[in-house]
Parts: structure tokens; sequence; C-alpha cells
């Protein structure tokens, strides 16, 4: 009993940094309608920037914490902010990627700055314990319950008890209706993001003397709150830091019988788990933020999403495949082995760009399907000796009950919340399945054998490079067909209009699933070839961050084009190339600032750059003469006039503003209405007075 | 006056219940072959409820729709769509990044087994060129479907909804955006479209134009506060004291 008695305490000294940081990342997302997928790398970056201040240069916690605090994560705050602001408003698809983006970027830019290497940092607080109890706390533990209970209380203070809280509410509850009434939104988003940073700087500092400062681990870590943030519905400061002290204690509680095995792997897969579990129970009952002020549907650009000519994929498509399959007559060992590597990753981001640029279903799992088919030609045909192809269909047919899970949630979650689903799911194959070295030979990994197709044997680089150039061959050939055929209307019907293309007869349900499960069974594919072509395979090598670095290299090249998933593949091999150490480094920062420019491009960088090409000619035509534009100043002959009448606006009620022909003014305190009625048309406004409140 | 024929749809005893609120409460609507017919009211008298209702969206707390003799009231969308009820929406939902001829195709393609595979191309290409002739959509087909003008895109929803060979069609205010020209144009149109074969497709329309519900309706269901307070022909309807009274508030015109 007092084992368990200790154990919730010490849980809920835990749970208080997870409470904290779920606090930072709900607190964004309820006034910008933002969702911080980078929480966790701002936090790393801070808890580096604190390193740097503190352990390298020399200056005291009194001065380096102030600096940090006020200086470091408030300007990261405003940065986030600038950033995040012009895309209110997009899809949800593209503030995912964004801050994708900014998580890569975070972790591309700490080494650089920082240096790579794993640093210990010197806690805030002492280290010392005392008593409580029969328990010994640490004082570090204590500061943090304190620091977090202060910090929470006080940003619950100040939005329930202050102007400002009032002013947040307001926004979040209407942004452009609270713009109307004099809140600046702007304002109170730029504080939002601000107190979010420096809570992520917070749980930087406090956690990384326990957990290792690491460039990932903090940014996995912070992903355990997400789940607390959902429970609160990503709205809810109390519920999501209650639900982190929950969290908390219910992982020191797991403890308690675990110290290796099973339970361990379990008690690390909780919160994901949990993330898991709660996205798809709350369902429907979760909102997307920013939905209930839909933009005005913009025309779309012409190009965007549009399905071209099949003709035109063709002829670049097939001088593209004449080159890689030419490549061994000119490039022989190890690099021919990377570009083979490249053209196993377009594969693989086939599949990707079938199911997020084409069906519009977000996926930060894909990695967990090609592992799947990875481990399983590694078992068949390396272990028990089967023969690759019947190997690499077993592993696909294994992909489809997972696709099917992952899509089963699609059913219920979609935009941001599907991706949190994805990326818990991708975790949580991490840890329960990937990390059982029965099944995957754990850190060691496993062999695959290079195939033997009816005799032939694809041992040789050469030959094997021939193999997946023909299967990338048939892969995107084949999915081009179904892209300009029906399958392809059908896709984009359901990303266009569900509501329309389901009162019209497409099972919204099937169509998911089936989409799901032929993208998870495509990756498993990619994945038999990228074990035969690695040779030798751990579970390091499919992890969420192989799945996320998949996402953005699917959105450089464009994910909604075929060539999208060919460049993925040869930024891909690039990386893979012995090029100077210098570029190896820049490669991944690079890459996540294209990922930031070019989210709102589903296109990506080829029709993004013949785009700016074609409108930077445009620019250098002559202009047509400027139209005379006429002012609102009630007294202009233009169709519709208006009036302000500013002294009844600012206080008194507020004066309406008549539109119609003619220039009507509107006088403080009253309501005029004046209807366009076309005059053929009479009976329809003669018979609907209702609809007219009297204002006298 | 000839026997009535046996309703092509029809919901009867239709009960909706959002949390406290009552949205339809034992409402009947029938639809007979090729008839127009009209469902008006106003605001909030759960008109788009009973849509919603009729094409699956939402399930009724209580009440059968029948299509032709088949108790549909617990099939799912899609499966009415392709049982042949079609609709279109008070927002337009095109399938905006598509052309005008993909969206007809697409939809003839949804409503058809097979479709997605590409079985039944001929009869695809019969049917979409029959409703771009009678819709006049020729000189759109190549538009994308987002750019187009309010009053083209209700034309493009109504064609898309002929794709499906539907039994019955459901449009959901096909007048709201509509100058006086456009609405006229879709009034004959829509005369031309309905009971065009064999007494299919019948439609039934919610509108708040007075003068188009009036001008192509041959039936009008009048729902208040979610209840119907009168079925009748438009000339009924116009002299009938419950709809004046809901119309112009519960007070005594004359």
């Amino acid at each position: 009993m007092s084992v368990v008695w200790s154990l919730v305490v010490l849980g809920v000294f835990a749970g208080s940094i997870y409470g904290l940081a779920a606090m930072g990342v709900v607190l964004t997302y309820k006034t910008a309608g933002v969702f911080n997928f980078a929480y966790g790398a701002i936090a790393m970056f801070c808890a580096y920037t604190y390193w740097k201040l503190h352990d390298a240069w020399h200056l005291t916690a009194w001065i380096a914490l102030p600096l940090l605090l006020v200086v470091v994560a408030p300007v990261i705050g405003l940065l986030l902010e600038r950033l995040f602001s012009p895309l209110s408003g997009e899809r949800a698809e593209v503030q995912i990627v964004v801050s994708l983006g900014v998580l890569a970027l975070l972790e591309a830019a700490t080494p650089l700055l920082y240096g790579g290497e794993d640093r210990g940092l010197q806690p805030i607080f002492p280290r010392s314990t005392f008593r409580l109890g029969s328990l010994h706390v640490g004082w570090d533990q204590l500061g943090t319950l304190l620091v977090s209970l202060v910090l929470g209380g006080g940003l619950w203070w100040l939005l329930r008890h202050t102007r400002f809280g009032t002013a947040t509410r307001a926004v979040v509850d209407n942004r452009d209706l609270a713009g109307i009434i004099g809140i600046n939104g702007d304002w109170v988003r730029r504080v939002a993001w601000m107190v979010s940073s420096v809570f992520a700087a917070l749980v930087g500092v406090l956690l990384s003397p326990s957990q290792g400062l690491d460039v990932y681990v903090l940014t996995v870590v912070v992903i355990y709150t997400f789940a607390p943030a959902v429970l609160g519905r990503l709205v809810s400061l109390p519920w999501a830091y209650a639900g982190g002290i929950v969290l908390g204690v219910v992982m020191s509680l797991l403890t308690e019988w675990s110290s290796s095995g099973t339970v361990a792997d379990l008690e690390a897969s909780i919160p994901y788990l949990a993330l898991f579990v709660l996205l798809v129970v709350l369902g429907s009952r979760l909102r997307e933020a920013g939905l209930a002020v839909r933009p005005v549907r913009s025309a779309p650009a012409p190009t965007a999403g549009a399905r071209r000519g099949l003709g035109r994929s063709l002829a670049v498509g097939t001088p593209v495949f004449g080159a890689l399959f030419a490549l061994p007559l000119a490039l022989g060992g190890p690099h021919l082995g990377d570009v083979t590597s490249g053209v196993m990753y377009a594969v693989i981001a086939v599949s990707l760009v079938v199911l997020t640029g084409w069906a519009g279903q977000i996926s930060l799992a894909q990695f967990s399907f090609v592992g799947i088919g990875a481990f399983t030609v590694g078992h068949l045909a390396g272990t028990h000796g089967q023969t690759f192809v019947p190997a690499a269909l077993a592993g696909m047919a294994i992909a489809v009950p997972l696709g099917l899970l992952v899509g089963l949630a699609s059913l219920r979650l979609s935009g941001l919340y599907l991706a949190l689903a994805t990326m818990a799911f991708a975790l949580l194959m991490d840890n329960l399945v990937f990390n059982r070295p029965g099944l995957t030979g754990g850190y060691t990994g496993i062999t695959v054998p290079r195939p033997r197709l009816g005799g032939i044997s694809f041992a040789s680089p050469a030959a094997f490079h021939e193999l997946v150039v023909g299967v990338l061959a048939v892969v995107v050939l084949g999915a081009a067909l179904l892209h300009h055929g029906p399958v392809g209307r059908r896709l984009q019907i359901l990303r266009d209009s569900p509501l329309a293309a389901s009162t019209l007869g497409v099972n919204l349900t099937v169509t998911k699933l089936v989409t799901f499960a032929a993208c998870g069974a495509l990756a498993a594919l990619g994945g038999a070839l990228y074990g035969a072509g690695q040779r030798a395979i751990t579970p390091a090598d499919f992890t969420f961050s192989a799945s996320l670095q998949l996402l953005l290299l699917v959105v450089l090249g464009g994910r909604a084009v075929l060539s999208g998933a060919l460049l993925a593949g040869a930024v891909y091999s690039v990386q893979l190339f012995p090029l100077p150490i210098t570029v190896i480094r820049y490669i991944p920062l690079a890459v996540a600032f294209g990922v930031i420019f070019l989210a709102r491009q589903p296109e990506g960088t080829v029709a993004t750059s013949a785009g700016e090409a074609r409108r930077i000619l445009t620019v250098l035509r002559p202009l047509p003469r400027p139209a005379t534009v006429g002012r609102f100043d009630g007294s202009c002959p233009a169709p519709i006039g208006l009036r302000w009448a500013p002294a009844g606006t600012a206080r008194g009620g507020a004066a309406a503003v008549a539109a119609g022909p003619g220039a009507p003014s509107a006088a403080p305190g009253t309501a005029t209405a004046l209807a366009g009625a076309p005059a053929s048309v009479p009976v329809a406004r003669a018979t609907a007075p209702r609809e007219v409140p009297s204002v006298t | 006056m000839s026997p009535e024929p046996e309703p092509l749809l029809a919901a009867s005893q239709i009960s909706v219940r959002f949390g406290g609120l009552q949205a339809l409460s034992d409402v009947d609507v029938e639809v007979r072959p090729g008839e127009i017919a009209g469902l008006i009211g106003p605001n909030g008298a759960g008109k788009t409820t009973m849509f919603n209702v009729l094409s699956g969206l939402i399930t009724p707390t209580a009440g059968r729709v029948v299509l032709a003799g088949t108790d549909i009231t617990r099939w799912p969308p899609h499966r009415r769509g392709r049982a042949g009820i079609a609709r279109t929406f008070q927002r337009l939902e095109l399938f905006a990044r598509m052309t005008v001829e993909e969206n007809l195709v697409a939809a003839w393609e949804a409503s058809h087994r097979g479709g997605v595979f590409g079985r039944g191309r001929a009869d695809r290409r019969r049917r979409v060129a029959e409703v771009v002739d009678l819709l006049d959509l020729g000189p759109l087909l190549a538009r994308q479907a987002g750019e187009l003008p309010t009053g083209q895109g209700r034309m493009v929803e109504l064609g898309r909804a002929l794709c499906t060979d539907p039994r019955v069609i459901l449009l959901d205010e096909p007048g709201s955006g509509l100058d006086a020209v456009e609405t006229a144009r879709f009034s004959a149109v829509l005369r031309a479209v309905a009971g065009a074969r064999h007494g299919e497709p019948a439609v039934l329309l919610v509108e708040h134009d007075m003068a188009l519900v009036m001008d192509v309706c041959d039936r009008i269901t009048v729902l208040d506060f979610g209840r119907r307070i009168a079925v009748g022909d438009p000339a009924r309807i116009r002299d009938d004291p419950a709809v004046q009274a809901a119309y112009l508030g519960g007070a005594d015109v004359a």
C-alpha cells in the first residue's frame, strides 16, 4: 500500500511536467488554431540554448534562465506566430505540414548551432532530496511541481479574471467577430505563442537533466503530452493539466511491475495508446479549430491537384525511367547502390502520394508498413528459406489488416486528428512490434537476402537495381493509369466534397478502408525491396522519424503528383552520397525550409518553380491602363452605396449599414434595410415580412 | 380527379430530435411520379432537416421513408444514391477542382455498379451527353467547377444529379443566388426534366423564392416549427390562412 502511495506521489511530480507541456500545446491550438507538432523540438532547442548559456558560456543560472525565458523563448514564439498567422484558414493539412517542417528545422538547426553530441544539463534545482513521510523526494521534483502549478494557475487566472482573458475567449469564440468589436486578435495570438514557448522552454530545462539532452529524445517525450492535450479536446487547460498528472501517475504505477520486457514496452506505449484510443473514442466530438470560420471558398488555382493529361506524364516519365534503367552502364559500386535506395524510396513514396496527396488522408505511419514488409521478407525469405515473391506477398497481406486498422480510425477522424492518430499508431508499432527482439532481432536486426525470381538471381547490384527500377516503373505507371481513370476521380471527389460524393452513391467507409489497405500493402512491397536492398535491417530503420522524413520529402517533391514521389527518392539518394560533410549537414535544414515554403503547394518543387518562372515572365509584361477606382464615401455613383455613421458604431448601439442601389444613409441607433428585389418576383418579398426585424 | 397514384418517395410520421430541439414532429411528405413537389416554410421550419432525412444524412427518431414500396429508413446515403435518390445542396457542393465534364462523369461512376472499375463506359458517355444537351452545359464542359458563378454551378449540380439516373431529385434551394433570368431558365429546365422518362425523375424542392415555387410546383407541402401545416396545389396554398399566418408571423393580415 505504501509502495503504491509513494508511486502515486512520484507520478504526480512527473506528471506535472506533462501537464505544463500539454497546456502549452493547448494554448496555441485554442487561440491560433495551430497544433504545434514542433512543441517538443522547441523545448529541445531551448534546453540546448540554456546549455550554451549556462554550461558553455558559464553564465550563472540567475542570468541564463531569465535570458532564456524572457528573451529567447518569446522571440521563438513571435517568429512562430509570424510563420503561422498567414496560414489561418488554410486546410488543416497545410498547418500540419508547416508545423512538422518547423520540427524538422529545429532538429536540423540545433546540431549546427550547438554541436550534435549528447550533453548533460545541470538541473536548475538542487539534486538533493528531502523526506516526505517515508518517501525521498528530490528538490528538483518538488520544484518542477511548484513551477508547473504556479504557471498553470497563473495562466488559468489570466484567462479567467483579466481583460486579456476575456479578449482571448472572444478570439477563441469567433476570431472575426472579436476583430469587429475591437479586440486585436493578432495581439492575443502573439501573447499566446510567447507564453506557449516559455512553457516549452521550461519543459526543456526541467526535463533535460533526467532525460538527457538529445536532439530526438525531448521531441518524442513531449509527444507523451499530446494525449492529455487531446483529453482536454485541445481546448481545456485544466483538463490538459489534469490529464498530464494522471498520465504521470499511471506510468509511475506501471514501474512497480516492470523493469524490462513486455510490461516495460507497454509502459512506454501508454501515452501513445492513450492518444490513439482517446482520438478514436472522442472521434466526432473533436472539432477542428477554424472550421467554424470556414474560409470563403477561394477558387483553387486551376492546376492545384488537377489531374493532367496522361500523355504528358508519359512524355516526362519515359526518359527518366530510360535513364534509370541505363544507369548501371555508367555507374557502379556503392554509388549505384545509393541510387537504387532512392528508387526503392520512391516506391514507398508513391504509396504516400496516393494516400495523402490524392485521397487526402495524412499519414505519419507509412514506414511502419514498410517495416512490416521488410521484416516479413527477412524472416520468410531469409530465415525460413522461402522465395522472395511469396514472402513479399505475405508482407503485403500482413500490412492489409493493419492498414484497415488505421483506416478505421480515419472513418472517425480527419485532418489534424487523423495525423495524430497515425503518429500514435507509428509510435505504438515502434514500441510494441518492432521492439520485440524475437520478431525483429532487436538492435542487431536481421538480414534479408536479395531476391531470386524464376531462377534469375538479382544478387548483383546492377541486377537488383534493374529489378527495383522495373518495380517502380510498374508501380508509377499503374498509379498514373488509376489516377487518370475512374479511381482517380473517385479519390478526387472524396477530397472535394465527401458529402456530395456519398449522396451520389459512393460508400465512404469502403473507399477509405480500401485506400488505406492498398497504400499499406504498397508500402509493404516497398519495404520488401528496401530490406533486400539494405541486406541488414534493424527496427531503427522504420521508426516514426522515418515516417516523418518520408512525409517531409514527399511534401517537398509534391504530395499530389507522382513526380513528387520520384523527387523524394532523388533527395533521399542524394543524402546517401559521400558528399562533403558540410553539405550533408545542411541537407536536412534545406529540406525543412523547403517543406515550410512549399506546404501550400500540393504539386511541390517542380510545379512551383515552373509557376514562379511563368509569373516572373508575366511581371515583365507591360500593365494595362489602371481602371478608375471609386471610394466608399457614400456619395460616389458606385452600385453599392455605403455610409458609416461613426458616432453610432462607437457606442450607443450600432447603425446598420444598408446596401442597395442608390446611397442611403443610416442614422445612429436605427436599422435601415433596403431590399433589392428584382421587379419580376414581387410575390416572394411580399410574403416574407417575418424575417425583417422591427426596429424603431 | 383520377385516383391518386402510388407515391414514388414517401416519408411518413417523421420526427427528428436534436437534443432538446424537436426539429420535425410527425411530418408526412410525398412525391408522386412525374410531379414537381415543393417543400416550403419559414426559416427553421425543418425543411433542410427533412431533406437530410430523405437523403439519409440524418436518421429520424421516428417514422419511415419509403422509396417505391421499399422501406429505406435505415439505408445510408450512398445506398439511397444508388437506389435513385439524388440531391443538390443549398451551398454548392461541386467537385471544385474538377472540370464540369469530370463532375458529370464522376457522378455517373459513383452511382452505377462497377463505375469505379470503368464498367459501362458507353452507357456513361450516352447519359452524360444527354444531360449536357438537356441543360445546355456544352460551353462549360472544360471549365473548372470551382470557378463557376452560382447560377451555372446550380445547373451543374442538377446535371450531376441527373447523371445518376435518379428516380427522385431533391433540390435544396435551387433558386438561391440566382437572378431573375437565371431563375426563369432554371424553372423551364426543371419542367423539361421532371417526369421525362415514364414519370421519372420526380422532383422535390425546398425553396424560399415563392415565385419559383408557385410557378413550377404541382403540389406544395408547408412546414412550420417542424410540423406540416398545409399541403395542396399552389392556388390552395396561397389562400390557406394557416400558411399566411405562418409567413406573416401569426398576425391576422387580410
